[in-house]
Formats: C-alpha cells, structure tokens, sequence
C-alpha cells in the first residue's frame, strides 16, 4: 500500500493506493492518526479512488480514526470510491457510517 | 467428522409467524405460475431446485447447539441453547438403537441462550446416561443448577437421572476427550467466552461463537489465526454487520462476517459457517448476508486461498 497527501486551505487529502488488508492495516491506521493530527480546524478526505480492496482491519482502522477525527474537531469523510470498494463499503455498512462522496472533488465541495 | 446444526440463532430463539409463512407460500405459487406438475416429487423438485432457500425453506429459530459426530462415538455437543431439546429427542432415538449413552458437552460460555435447552434435555432423565460438561467456566454448574431453581423452572436439577458430570478445562492445551483432541481458547465477551477446537482423524472443525474481535485489540487476532489454522470448517459468531460492531452494538461480544472471513483467509482454513444469526433477522435477510459475505470473501480474496462461505441453518449437517 502507498500512501499519498496532498493539503487544500479546507482539507487535507489522504490518498491510500493497493491493497489494504492484514499486512499492512497498522501502517495506514498510523497514517490516518497521523493526517487526523495534521487536519486540525479542517476536513480530513480519504480518497479511495487507489485502493483495489479494504479488508476488515483496514475498515476497522478508518472507524477509530472517524471517532479520533470526531474528538479533534475535524470532519472526516470518504470520497471516490471504486466498484469493489463501493461494495465493501455497502456490505460492511460502513456507507452508514461515513459520508461518501462520489469524488474528490465534490468532497472538497 | 460429521457436523450437525440444532440450533444457529444468537441470544433468543424465535418461532416464524402465520404472515411469513403465507408469505413465502405467496412468493412459491408465484414463482410456479403457469407450471404443471404431473405429481408431488415433481413439486418437490421444483420447490428444491428452483425456489430461492429463504422461500422454500427457513434458517430456523433454536438458538446456539451444534453437534459433532467424531472421535469413539460418544455424542459431542457444542452449547446448550433451546435446539438442545430436538437434539435430546434424537438423541433418544438414537439411543435406542444402540448409541451409546455418553454424551459430551462442551460450553462456550453460560449466557442464557447458551444453556436454555438443558431443562428441556429428555436424555438428562435418562438413569443410564453419563452427561459430562466441559467448560472453561468454573462457575458452568452453577448457571446450570441456578436455572433450575424453583424461582425458574418447575424441575429441580437434583431430580435429573443421568449422572452428570462438571469439568473445567484450562486453555490452549490439547485434551483427549471422546477420540477427540479437543483444544480452547478464550474469547471477548461479557464473563468471557471460549472457542473450540476439535481435531480427529485429520480433519479439523472450530466453533468459535459469542467472540468480538475488537477494533482495539486487531493486533492481537494472529491467536485466532493460529487456532483456525487450515481448519476444515470454521464455525463463527457472525451475528452482526462489521459497521454494527464498531458503532451501536461495540461492546455488545459479537462479531461479523468480515471479520470470519478475514480470519478464515489467513488461517487457509477450508469453509467457513455463518452462525449465531440476529434474531430478528428474516429468511430474506440472512439469505442476502450470506450472498454478501461470498462477496466479500471474492474481491478480498487476493492471491489466497478461497474460504467458502456457507450459512449454518437449524437442520444443517455438514460432513468434513
């Protein structure tokens, strides 16, 4: 998995890419902690647009950041998702939990 | 090693009501319109090969038991929830014909749904009956006596006729019970929960329920991994949606099928089974869950084996 950024005045735009699953959940549940920290007074948007799958640990790493997100202030939300990731999202519920949108760029409103 | 489910559903038995019936009996006669069938095993055929399982049938309302035929032919039974009783009048059957009367019962935990059947056990007034209760539980005799107290229940545990028996098991060491090794590990869950691993003949099954793998606690799953390893079928607490157990329902000791299958793909393990379902689940819900968690399993999959995903119903057997 790699792992990207980029900031806006608004938000800060965490781009994960490949697979995330059970070898790597810990390094892009670090990075989130991380982007969370950095995104104080501003969105948080995850751009799955990269992502081929999300695993159950990796899912599991985005609900304790949303909840670490919600403690700091910063609004967190997921954007671009692909046909497979939209699908997990669908199955795991967690499109329950986040706002989804349908592209960066309308994340970024 | 032979599987079979008394009961699936998690925390109350439920019963199917005359509207779901008349529902699916709907959904059947029309899905049969303008057919013709020259007598009743073509009906059945048509029922069995063409009607959807939440149509032609039901994932059954019995909450927690599993039985294993394995090992020296001694019953072996997984918990003791309300599909006990059908179990025991089997059993009984069985008996009669020459089974023998031993029975082993090992106990995931003592939550009411959990041990609901056992004043309902016809084989528990059987005088030449052995029942043994393993538990990880010191406290299993207890629950056990406790809702038998008159303020409960009209039989008194004492007036049982088998010979019963209580012991405890300490974790993550093999026992030769039954023919079986038999192996347990404890889980997350209100007063604690224990999983199963039962090993004969080469052949591996697991029964691993009322277990919630916390978000908190993800780095701790590779005992889980280890205790699945390459299990032949993989018996799992999927009760809730991933979503649910990280938001409404954390702290609630319940899993869901992602997180089983996850396990599942990193312990290679052959087949996993749905299980514990929500009682307030419908037949068309559970049937859509199981679709989903095939699903999943697929576009996750990767370069890993394939875990096939089954979802356990009261009425299933499973041979491993």
């Amino acid at each position: 998995m790699l792992w990207n950024r980029r900031e806006t005045p608004g938000a800060l735009v965490g781009r994960p890419e490949g697979r995330v699953d059970e070898s790597n959940w810990s390094d892009f549940a670090g990075y989130l902690t991380t982007a969370i920290a950095d995104a104080t007074g501003r969105q948080l948007i995850i751009d799955l647009g990269g992502v081929d799958y999300m695993s159950s640990r990796g899912l599991r790493a985005l609900s304790t950041a949303l909840a670490l997100a919600k403690q700091a202030g910063v609004g967190m939300a997921l954007a671009a998702p692909g046909p497979a990731m939209r699908e997990i999202l669908a199955i795991s519920r967690y499109d329950k939990l986040f706002v989804v949108h349908a592209s960066v760029e309308a994340a970024l409103g | 090693m032979r599987v079979r489910f008394w009961g699936t559903r998690g925390s109350l038995p439920v019963a199917m009501r005359a509207e779901t019936v008349r529902d699916k009996l709907v959904s059947g006669v029309l899905a049969a319109s303008g057919r013709h069938f020259a007598d009743r095993a073509a009906a059945a055929a048509f029922v069995d090969d063409e009607l959807d399982f939440a149509v032609r049938g039901s994932f059954g309302g019995a909450s927690s038991c599993v039985e294993i035929e394995a090992g020296d032919g001694n019953f072996i039974i997984c918990d003791l929830g309300s599909g006990l009783r059908e179990f025991g009048l089997d059993a009984m059957r069985r008996a009669a014909g020459g089974h023998p009367r031993r029975y082993h019962v090992f106990l995931s935990h003592l939550h009411w749904d959990h041990i609901m059947g056992f004043p309902f056990f016809v084989p528990a007034f059987d005088p030449e009956a052995t029942i043994i209760i393993h538990s990880g539980h010191a406290d299993a005799e207890t629950a056990l006596r406790r809702q038998q107290e008159e303020i409960s229940f009209p039989v008194a545990f004492d007036w049982l006729r088998a010979r019963i028996e209580f012991v405890t098991l300490a974790t993550d060491v093999p026992h030769r019970i039954g023919g079986v090794d038999v192996t347990l590990m404890e889980q997350y869950h209100s007063h604690k929960s224990y999983g199963y691993r039962f090993d004969s003949g080469g052949k591996s099954v697991i029964y691993s329920t009322d277990s919630e793998h916390r978000s908190d606690q993800m780095d701790t799953e590779e005992r889980f991994e280890a205790f699945f390893a390459r299990a032949d079928l993989v018996v799992c607490d999927t009760m809730y949606s991933l979503g649910d157990t990280v938001s409404l329902k954390q702290d609630w000791g319940h899993s869901s099928s992602l997180v089983a299958i996850d396990l599942c793909r990193m312990a290679r393990a052959g087949t996993l089974a749905l299980f514990h379902h929500e009682p307030t689940y419908s037949d068309a819900q559970l049937q859509t869950i199981h679709a989903e968690a095939i699903s999943y399993e697929a576009l996750t999959r990767g370069d890993a084996a394939q875990v096939a995903v089954i979802c356990a119903y009261d009425g299933l057997e499973v041979d491993v």
